[in-house]
């Protein structure tokens, strides 16, 4: 419903319960020119608003009424029985008329003409007809069934309570009353607490219909309470659960009465947060409702035939996460017509209808709100932009081979990405869909999209319900306790003892982990916290998303999934930037609540950890003067290579099936080029062949040439400080060394790289580019 | 004109706060230490449900901070809007202080410490040095 209309109804309600008051009065007290003033002017105020509102009968009605009003305030009448009854009858006539409106959004149905003859009689001073008209009846005698939402017209929005909220009658309720006859809250009165945040449009039907005077108007059944009383009273649900959960902690070790109750407790304490969540609430109509003009003016000036249709624009969110969802939206909304839907012609030629639709739809699934836009248009072709992803740097070519196409569709919220084959004034300039995504996930949300090529595209927002309280998991990192939201967590993975130290590889200066094939870049905790860390004893690695990465967080222990509450920080903490807040535990403990985003931002960017990044090269030239990294690497027959990490440009895994062979030399298609590839095993003379299902590559770049070494396995990287060299050359090496305790030869880099690719070196104009902008 | 003043000491001074200032004294509470947090966050407490940041002023007054789990009392105060509570080594009493007994603070104070006390007043016993408890909480 329209907000100006919804106004419209409050407003009069309320001053139609005063006006029944004052008409009362008056008849008692008919010269009081204060009361007649009073009447007069909420007559007045109503004919006003509906001659603006276009509601022409209750326009008519308070027209006529307000006549009869005049004669009196001018003292031409006298304020007797009869005009009583007739002003009384006009009061009831409009308020059934807003009770008409309030319901269907029309005033149709209502019989005004028995009150404006009767009111016109008065008027004329005619005598009275036999049988005056009861007028408010006629709403209630024809309740409209309601049709299912499927436009945008707000009304029908409204409509679907009707039918979900009968009555219960009390037969029904009665078995029920014997099956939980032990409870001590009986079902009967559950019946009515079970709708008490039902919107008021809910509750005016819910009344029986033959029960005239108990039906409930929009001011009847809302009233207006104080945002600080509802924050209050959320905080006190939120101490409420936490002693919830300290009582559910102290029961577990019971198996009597304590248990019992703390269960009861538990249950209670839920649906008490449930509901005192709700008062929070707003229809997400709020902000739906400029949406009709966007798409209209965004559709004309793209020049696309457009239907928007809204679809349970009564989910509610949280007030304060409405306002953070809206500009995202809009976004999507505005992507979706300048990108998704075709023109006219084009959706004509492919055998579409000519007017695309882009449907809004909004609900709750699993303790989330979901709001999706979707639209009928070209769908999202991964093919497309997989290659905008390669010809951005933003994935390599391997990468992209291990992705499903969904994935590939979501790398659409890359920062720096966009499709948009011209850049118009609409959206396509690069900015957008990762700012939607940091959007979402800064109030705790998530986006994907999902997409079929030609059929249409759906965009879908996961939305908390609340702020207030969250899922997480509590991990302990040295002798403290943390929580890491729920919704960055994707999976955990535990590291015994012995394979903490071996499953924690080197690159650089960065710890990655190989999960199933591909590496996660490593983040400790107790590094972040700036503690030292522990490398004794068991880790478990929690694989976190944020700002589109994912990382493995190792902390030392995970404790628990638990709802949190959360607690503001105070101002001097919360500028370390680390911490989302506080929360208490189950035994009254305080612990941290890790920003994940935060840490994300801080970790990633900063110390290189990006290993697909062409940061690498760039980040270990800074590493130590005197002393030389190198990458060691083994090639069969336990020997050991070291090659100088300075050259090295990425390392890949790849199956053996992508080596291909060209005038008997082994090639790999790589980011476009073909690439020579060596064997470094080979070439030193080991002539073993490599087990393994994955191939193990160095990347070698040079201007705009590249060699791929293939190597056995990628060890570790060490720095040659203190190092025992033998300079005793021979057969493609440098010389030996001893690192790390063991003798590792010094692989003759150039010449190895001369031997796949003898002019290697010589492109060296565009270097300095390539490093950049590869 | 006098002044109601909670006394309290950390290690071998006296300090006075006005009794106005103070929400309530506590004993001791187990700190959650906050990694990275400024010098003198002595970490959070939970007061009765609230998360409460600690602050202790050692360093502040020119002593070594004290130990993450080390047991202090506890005087809360309210400062722009947010509850703190200072770690103090005990509590006193609550003495009436005539303003003729007040002094600015002697030169002999170390100036650091002198940045946090707005004077002294004179006892028996020896020095009440007051503290000004915002500017305090405003350099953690």
């Amino acid at each position: 419903m329209d907000e100006i209309v919804r106004e419209f109804l409050i407003e009069s309600n309320e001053n139609l319960d005063q006006l029944d008051q004052d008409l009362v009065a008056l008849e008692s007290e008919p010269g009081s020119r204060e009361l007649l003033s009073s009447v007069f002017r909420t007559i007045h105020t109503i004919k006003g608003t509906s001659g603006f509102l276009a509601l022409t009968r209750l326009e008519s009605v308070a027209h006529v009424g307000e006549n009869l009003l005049v004669e009196l305030r001018d003292g031409k009448r006298e304020m007797e029985k009869r005009t009583a009854d007739v002003l009384l009858m006009m009061v009831d006539t409009i308020r059934a008329l807003l009770v008409r409106l309030e319901e269907s959004g029309n005033e149709e149905g209502i019989d005004i003409e028995a009150t404006v003859s009767a009111i016109q009689a008065t008027l004329d001073n005619e005598p009275l007809p036999e049988e005056p008209v009861q007028a408010p009846q006629a709403v209630l005698d024809s309740p409209e069934p309601a049709t299912p939402v499927v436009t945008s017209t707000p009304a029908d929005n409204a409509a679907p309570a009707d039918i979900d909220v009968p009555e219960p009658p009390v037969e029904a309720a009665l078995p029920a009353l014997e099956i939980f006859e032990t409870e001590p809250v009986a079902p009967a009165p559950q019946a009515p607490a079970a709708q008490p945040v039902k919107k008021s449009v809910a509750s005016a039907n819910a009344a029986p219909a033959q029960n005239a005077p108990e039906r409930r108007s929009t001011s009847d059944s809302s009233i207006r309470v104080d945002v600080d009383l509802l924050d209050e009273l959320m905080r006190q649900v939120g101490e409420l659960v936490l002693v919830r959960n300290q009582i559910s902690q102290l029961a577990g070790y019971d198996s009597g009465d304590l248990l019992r109750s703390s269960q009861r407790l538990s249950l209670i304490a839920s649906e008490l947060q449930e509901g005192v969540m709700k008062t929070r609430m707003q229809p997400i109509e709020h902000i739906w409702s400029k949406m009709p003009r966007v798409v209209r003016d965004l559709a004309s000036a793209c020049k696309r035939d457009v239907r928007l249709e809204m679809v349970g624009g009564d989910t509610e969110l949280d007030r304060s996460l409405l306002e953070s969802v809206k500009d995202p939206l809009t976004h999507l909304v505005r992507n979706a017509i300048d990108h998704g839907i075709e023109s006219p012609d084009d959706r004509v030629a492919m055998g579409k209808p000519r007017v695309g639709v882009l449907t809004l739809r909004a609900y709750h699934a699993s303790g989330q709100v979901m709001v999706e836009v979707i639209d009928d248009g070209a769908g999202i072709d991964p093919a497309r932009v997989a290659a905008k992803a390669v010809e951005r740097g933003l994935k390599t070519p391997e990468q992209l081979d291990q992705m499903t196409p969904n994935e590939i569709q979501n790398l659409v919220f890359l920062a720096g990405f966009s499709t948009a084959a011209a850049v118009t004034n609409v959206s396509g300039r690069g900015v957008g869909m990762d700012v939607v995504r940091s959007n979402i996930e800064s109030i705790g949300g998530a986006v994907e999209v999902e997409s079929a090529v030609g059929r249409g595209t759906t965009w879908r927002l996961r939305i908390p319900l609340t702020l207030a309280i969250m899922p997480a998991l509590t991990v302990q990192s040295g002798n403290e306790i943390y929580a890491i939201p729920q919704v960055n967590l994707q999976e955990l993975v535990a590291l015994d003892t012995e394979k903490t130290k071996s499953a924690i590889e080197l690159i650089g200066s960065a710890e990655v982990y190989r999960l199933r094939g591909s590496l996660l870049p490593l983040v400790r905790l107790s590094t972040v916290l700036g503690k030292p860390h522990n490398d004794e004893g068991t880790a478990v690695i929690a694989v976190l998303q944020a700002d589109n990465q994912r990382f493995g967080l190792v902390v030392d222990r995970v404790m628990n999934n638990e709802e949190i509450v959360v607690k503001p920080l105070a101002t001097a903490l919360k500028t370390i930037g680390i911490y989302a807040g506080a929360t208490l535990m189950g035994d009254g403990a305080v612990a941290l609540i890790l920003d994940i985003q935060a840490i994300t931002r801080r970790s990633l960017n900063s110390d290189g950890t990006d290993l697909m990044g062409t940061r690498l090269g760039e980040e270990e030239s800074s590493f130590g003067e005197n002393t030389t990294e190198y990458l060691v690497v083994s090639i069969g027959e336990e020997r050991r290579v070291a090659i100088p990490l300075e050259a090295v440009t990425r390392l890949e895994q790849i199956k053996p099936e992508r080596l291909e062979t060209v005038a008997g030399r082994e090639v790999l298609q790589y980011r476009d080029s073909i690439v020579p590839v060596i064997r470094l095993g080979r070439y030193l003379g080991v002539y073993s062949d490599m087990p393994g299902e994955d191939i193990q590559l160095v990347i070698f770049t040079h201007g705009n040439r590249t060699v791929a070494v293939l190597v056995e396995e990628i060890i570790e990287i060490l720095n040659d400080a203190g190092a025992t060299r033998s300079e005793v050359a021979e057969g493609g090496l440098l010389g030996s060394m001893v690192l790390s305790g063991r003798v590792t030869e010094l692989l003759d880099l150039p010449a190895a790289l001369m031997t796949a690719d003898p002019v290697f070196y010589e492109d060296v104009a565009s270097f300095d580019s390539e490093l950049v902008g590869a | 004109m006098s002044t109601q003043y909670v006394t309290f000491r950390i290690a071998d001074a006296l300090y006075g706060l006005e009794v106005l200032r103070i929400e309530e004294t506590l004993g001791h509470h187990p700190r959650t230490p906050v990694p990275l947090a400024p010098q003198g966050i002595a970490g959070l407490v939970n007061l009765r449900g609230q998360v409460v940041m600690t602050v202790d002023l050692r360093p502040r007054l020119g002593l070594e901070q004290l130990a993450g789990d080390a047991e202090s009392m506890m005087i809360v105060v309210e400062t722009h809007g947010e509850s703190v509570s200072l770690l103090v080594d005990e509590v006193g009493e609550v003495l009436t202080l005539e303003a003729d007994a007040f002094e600015t603070p002697p030169d002999t104070l170390d100036p650091r410490v002198r940045e946090l006390i707005t004077g002294a007043f004179k006892l028996e016993s020896g020095l009440l040095l007051t503290l000004d408890v915002d500017r305090a909480l405003a350099a953690v």
